[in-house]
């Protein structure tokens, strides 16, 4: 489900327990599945970077829009990075998975494509190993976790 | 950076880039339309040992300027830090400009009853219905936050943003056009007509009606309607029944954008209806209502601290009714009521009144179809020829003016006579006498032209009859 055209928000907070929200510009997800990483752009998540750099700590909900699928991923060690010329394409897949997603919910491809509009000299790859993952599907089973931890 | 708490320190610590670029100051209302539910937005919390989490939330509604309220449906993390940690922090999509926006909230309490809750009950039952959710979704509670404030997230200089709402039309030209004709009218049934109008002409709303509230029997009744097959006037609707029961109970608007079937009102009427199979001379005027709504709206007429009733619209399609249209209709909402009050306190007696003063000779009967009248004392319902037309206050009214008019000859009455009639069991304040009287000058102009109402005054009107009639009183 992660790979296909899901949406990402990415969650922090800083010392004094304030928190800080963004949705992701793409993500990527390893073959093995345990490596994650989520694109972020410098201007609109600025707090949300500095708390993550501080802390390490990052909660990450992918949900598929047209299904409510949804899944909560967590770490504490968060390693940010610049965007490299070869993430463009992967936010380039990203943003056509995304149009596909929300045309079939009725955003047309110049809305889809101003959601997730940047400069790649303005993105931030935030890298992960999830260290807990939850089912949060809207419903009562919301927030069990998925198999435990992973390894 | 410093972390000092508090309104005032936020903006300058939340600062973008935190180079002392300040944040955007950005009211509320600039984000309603973000809140009509067409993307859901995403809350984060943050539990005591400073681990984020974050999570869909169905509902944020905005209860005013410095306060919205955020839907409680579950017992789960998200609650779980909330109630430890005040803070919150909610991204927001604008619909049309994919504007982002983050409200930095501070949760205060929650409220399991009353309007603010109601309101987001029923339309939360519409979202969970839309979105195939129905068996999960319950509001537990409306959560109500402050919000400390409001940040436009700064989006890529280099793209073009996307154009704002265009106008839909001049929605205050409209408010407007309608205030002007309200004003104009010096009768309640010229007044409800103008309201009508100005939904279905300068709004193209096309299904309204107008219900006032006895507060004696805690019941709804239809006065005036647009747009249905029948009028439906005189059928009722009990007080905290469907959404416009819950409008009128709650003193607040209820509105609906997928309309769920919890909250269909007519559809319940109708299973009610079809399941009892007993009724075989039912006192129930049908609702007119429409049978497969999709978007609704009901406003409380409220005028002097009251609730006098409530201005219903509907639609057979969704999304028609956005928070402008509720922000119009409660204010045009508000000139009906008052005007409706007026109409009460102005019918008073005409002075030069004629006809009270000196009652004919019993008139000869006049030459129509013989019309046989039947009263029940019981509940004041009124057969005509066998067929029921009207019952209640409006029943006893019309039964005095039957006698008054076979036994006295008398064609002119006046409100207050009615008033000061016992037998009426008129209520002693808030009698809604003259929408009463409207309520059967319609009903019988509908089922009973034989019978006539005519206004001919403030406080005065004529009624007369077209044939011979033979009143026959049931004491059951």
């Amino acid at each position: 489900m992660m790979a296909r055209g899901v949406s990402v928000i990415v969650s922090a907070c800083g010392h004094d327990l304030t928190p800080s929200v963004m949705r992701a510009l793409g993500s990527q997800i390893s073959a093995s599945g345990d490596f994650v990483t989520v694109y972020l752009g410098q201007r609109p998540s600025a707090q949300l970077l500095r708390d993550v750099a501080a802390s390490g700590r990052m909660a990450v909900v992918f949900s598929e829009p047209s299904t409510h699928r949804t899944v909560q991923l967590k770490t504490r060690h968060a390693r940010l990075r610049e965007a490299r010329p070869e993430d463009a394409a992967v936010l380039q897949r990203y943003r056509l998975a995304m149009q596909q997603e929300l045309g079939g919910l009725g955003f047309g491809p110049a809305f889809v494509s101003a959601m997730f509009a940047h400069r790649l000299d303005d993105v931030v790859a935030v890298e992960f190993t999830p260290d807990e993952a939850f089912d949060q599907t809207p419903g009562p089973r919301a927030g069990q976790p998925l198999g435990g931890p992973a390894p | 950076m410093s972390a000092a708490p508090g309104r005032s320190q936020a903006s300058s610590h939340r600062s973008p880039q935190g180079e002392g670029t300040p944040v955007t100051a950005v009211d509320l209302a600039e984000l309603r339309p973000c809140l009509e539910g067409a993307i859901p937005a995403m809350m984060a919390t943050c539990a005591a040992d400073g681990t984020p989490n974050v999570a869909y939330i169905s509902q944020v509604f905005y209860v005013d300027e410095r306060h919205v309220a955020l839907s409680f449906q579950f017992f789960n993390k998200t609650r779980k830090n909330l109630l430890a940690q005040p803070r919150s922090t909610v991204l927001v999509l604008h619909p049309l400009t994919a504007c982002f926006y983050r409200l930095h909230l501070r949760y205060l309490r929650t409220e399991d009853s009353g309007p603010v809750f109601e309101s987001m009950k029923a339309q939360l039952a519409g979202i969970a219905s839309h979105s195939g959710m129905a068996h999960v979704f319950r509001l537990l509670g409306s959560d109500i936050h402050e919000v400390c404030e409001i940040e436009r997230v700064p989006g890529d200089p280099s793209s073009t943003p996307l154009p704002p709402a265009p106008p839909r039309c001049n929605l205050l030209g409209a408010l407007r056009r309608g205030s002007a004709r309200l004003a104009a009218c010096a009768t309640l049934d010229a007044l409800l007509d103008a309201t009508l109008q100005t939904l279905e002409q300068d709004l193209g709303i096309r299904h309204a009606m107008v219900l006032i509230l006895d507060p004696v029997t805690e019941r709804l009744y239809t006065v005036a309607s647009r747009g249905y097959a029948t009028s439906g006037v005189g059928s009722e609707i009990a007080l905290g029944d469907g959404v416009i029961g819950v409008a009128a109970r709650e003193r607040t608007p209820v509105r609906i954008m997928h309309m769920a079937s919890a909250y269909l009102y007519s559809r319940a009427l109708r299973d009610s209806l079809a399941g009892d199979g007993s009724a075989a001379i039912s006192t129930d005027i049908p609702y007119p209502g429409l049978p497969e709504p999709r978007s609704q709206l009901a406003v409380p007429l409220l005028s002097a601290g009251r609730v006098l009733g409530v201005l219903f619209v509907e639609s057979p399609l969704e999304l028609q009714f956005s928070f402008e249209d509720e922000d119009l209709l409660v204010t045009l909402g508000g000139q009906l009521a008052a005007g409706i009050d007026l109409m009460q306190e102005s019918a008073e007696p005409c002075p030069d009144m004629p006809g009270t003063e000196h009652p004919a000779a019993p008139a000869k009967a006049p030459a129509g179809p013989r019309l046989q009248v039947r009263h029940y004392r019981s509940n004041d319902s009124v057969f005509v020829n066998n067929a029921y037309l009207i019952k209640g206050v409006a029943g006893a009214i019309l039964w005095k003016l039957l006698q008054d008019r076979q036994r006295q000859g008398r064609r002119e009455f006046t409100n207050r006579e009615l008033r000061l009639d016992r037998a009426l069991r008129l209520p002693d304040v808030a009698d809604n006498l003259e929408a009463r009287l409207l309520l059967l000058q319609r009903r019988l102009a509908e089922q009973c032209p034989q019978l006539h109402i005519e206004k001919t005054g403030r406080g005065c009107f004529h009624f007369d009859t077209a044939g011979p009639v033979e009143l026959e009183d049931v004491a059951a």
